[in-house]
């Protein structure tokens, strides 16, 4: 396979994890010390001075998977069903010898009081272990990421 | 409106009961935005949001979109978001600058800062007709009145009425508390702004903002997982911040009955807190830049006012301790939007600012742990409401038990006297046929 086919395989399993809920595999996926990030702006310089719309590490990642299984999470009666699909794929100049991967996705969510689209950018950069790839940093671009927001509950 | 129906809309409101179409009827929501926004001192935004000349901030008052504009002389103005001439919107962004003058992006007409015409394209076609550039008529139209405390900027839609600082009565010590926790007495918005949507009334979440009745019920999901992971956490004795902010939900009834309830006329309250001496780094070099402004009985004074959520009726509630506002803007009957603010502490340690930043993402963004069960029990309110199972909603929890103070009632912190506090206000406000 090569390098490309590689990185794209790395995607398509990540988002087919997130749309089956398998929030261990998922967490599974990232580098030790690996970032989670949605920006809240669009000209968003870094995400320690201004608010995010996500910016989780390890723990609030574990946080938000175990809320999200909890039989009283009142939010998710039923649980919020998704389906992404991730495109656009292409690799940008690397990192300290990390991957840089760009793509554009397009999530379809479903929840009790309504479906909607979601979409952007995501940007992964990834690292070679000796299990394959793991996240140092996936950040996420939403399109509408400045406007009025129902709540995100899930990962992006 | 006749007397029948100002006697109906005092009637949905007893002192420990209201009758669920407060909550769910268009007609009253219309009424609302008339006779509550259209009188109350409604909060547009800090004048931090608007440093240099030109720049402008965006708000809603009741249905109306206005913006606050910083003139060259200085001043600060709240203008109607409406051309003089074919009413187009003339700012379009949240917040942006407008440059030196005004201008309608449809015919070019030009205003000044304070709204005042500038000019106009192609004069002399207008001479001989009834247009007159010094009749205001022809300007952009300023707020019947504006105030602002300590940089916080609120306006009336009513020509009369209370000044801003009687309007606050006893609040206004949050807003004070608020600045006075920074070393140099001032505050300014920064690090960006949330904006979520609520699917349900807006007294709903006024409501809920000092229930302490709920956090152990509603927030069980996200305080179980805060709690999983910290006992998973190996070796760890304290419990990290952006964990415990998560978790604190989770204290038992005895906890949060101990905390003072205070409520003043207009339906503002806040809800007290109890003050640790901190121990951690942040809060302990913060402690010190107050002690180099302010010396050591000052600063003990400052830190002994201690509230979880304020709230200023109908418009705003902010959070002290973690230097948070959240703004209310009404949109429709069953439909809220909360815009969430954080203000940096001018002279604090930048890592005060970044712990508030960490505090706004983990508890009050539209992707926080905790908030999603909060929005879902409300819109299962506003849903259970319409149904024919039962008329009323009630407020009985320590009723008939607030204590009088000046200018409001003290209860335990278990108490509903917020929420009847808030429904005494509105009351005021809905049968009162002129603005006071």
């Amino acid at each position: 396979m090569t390098a490309y086919a590689h990185v794209a395989e790395f995607l398509y399993h990540e988002a087919r994890l997130l749309d089956q809920r398998s929030w261990p595999d998922w967490l599974g996926l990232f580098a030790e010390g690996g970032m989670y990030w949605a920006p809240l702006a669009f000209d968003q310089p870094d995400p320690v001075n201004h608010a995010s719309l996500f910016y989780e590490d390890a723990l609030l990642r574990e946080v938000r998977a175990q809320r999200l299984e909890e039989k009283r999470a009142w939010s998710q009666q039923p649980v919020t069903q998704a389906a992404r699909i991730v495109g656009n794929i292409v690799l940008l100049p690397e990192q300290e010898g990390d991957v840089v991967v760009g793509s554009t996705f397009h999530m379809l969510e479903w929840h009790r009081n309504g479906q909607r689209m979601l979409g952007g950018q995501y940007t992964h950069r990834l690292r070679h272990t000796a299990e394959g790839f793991r996240i140092v940093l996936k950040r996420i671009d939403l399109i509408n990421r400045e406007d009025v927001q129902d709540t995100l509950e899930t990962f992006l | 409106m006749d007397m029948h129906v100002r006697d109906d809309i005092a009637r949905l409101v007893e002192p420990d009961r209201v009758h669920r179409s407060v909550y769910t009827d268009p007609a009253i929501f219309d009424l609302e935005m008339e006779r509550i926004f259209g009188r109350a001192w409604v909060y547009v935004g800090h004048e931090s949001q608007v440093p240099n000349v030109g720049d402008y901030h965006q708000a809603l008052i009741g249905r109306d979109s206005v913006f606050m504009v910083r003139a060259p002389e200085g001043d600060v103005h709240v203008l109607f978001n409406r051309c003089a001439h074919k009413g187009a919107k003339l700012v379009a962004f949240p917040q942006g600058n407008v440059g030196k003058f005004i201008r309608c992006p449809f015919h070019g007409w030009n205003f000044k800062c304070n709204g005042a015409l500038h000019s106009v394209p192609v004069r002399d076609g207008y001479e001989g007709t009834r247009f007159d550039a010094a009749d205001p008529e022809f300007s952009v139209r300023r707020l019947p009145r504006q105030a602002s405390y300590r940089g916080f900027v609120f306006a009336s839609l009513a020509d009369s009425g209370p000044d801003l600082e009687t309007f606050l009565g006893g609040i206004k010590t949050s807003l004070d508390n608020f600045c006075d926790r920074a070393p140099t007495g001032e505050v300014e918005v920064a690090g960006g702004v949330f904006r979520v949507w609520q699917h349900s009334n807006w007294k709903i979440f006024f409501e809920n903002l000092n229930d302490t009745s709920h956090p152990m019920v509603t927030h069980e999901s996200s305080v179980n997982a805060a709690r999983a992971r910290y006992k998973a956490m190996e070796g760890e004795t304290k419990m990290p911040f952006r964990l415990l902010i998560i978790e604190g939900n989770g204290e038992p009834y005895e906890f949060w009955d101990k905390l003072e309830m205070v409520a003043f006329d207009n339906g503002h309250s806040y809800m007290g807190a109890i003050f640790i001496p901190p121990t951690d780094p942040v809060s302990l070099a913060h402690i010190e830049t107050l002690k180099t402004a302010y010396g050591e009985a000052r600063t003990q004074e400052i830190l002994n006012i201690q509230r979880h959520n304020s709230i200023i009726y109908p418009s705003c509630s902010p959070h002290t301790s973690f230097q948070q506002l959240r703004v209310i803007r009404p949109v429709a009957v069953d439909r809220t939007m909360v815009e969430i603010y954080t203000f940096r502490l001018k002279g604090a340690p930048e890592a005060l600012f970044q712990r508030a930043i960490t505090y706004a993402n983990v508890v009050n963004s539209p992707s926080s742990n905790v908030m999603p069960d909060d929005i879902e029990v409300y819109a299962r309110c506003q849903q259970g409401l319409l149904s024919d199972g039962g008329e009323w909603v009630s407020l009985h929890r320590d009723a008939g038990r607030d204590r009088p103070i000046p200018g409001g009632f003290v209860a335990n912190g278990l108490s509903e006297l917020p929420m009847r506090n808030q429904f005494r206000a509105w009351q005021r406000y809905m049968t009162q046929e002129h603005a006071a």
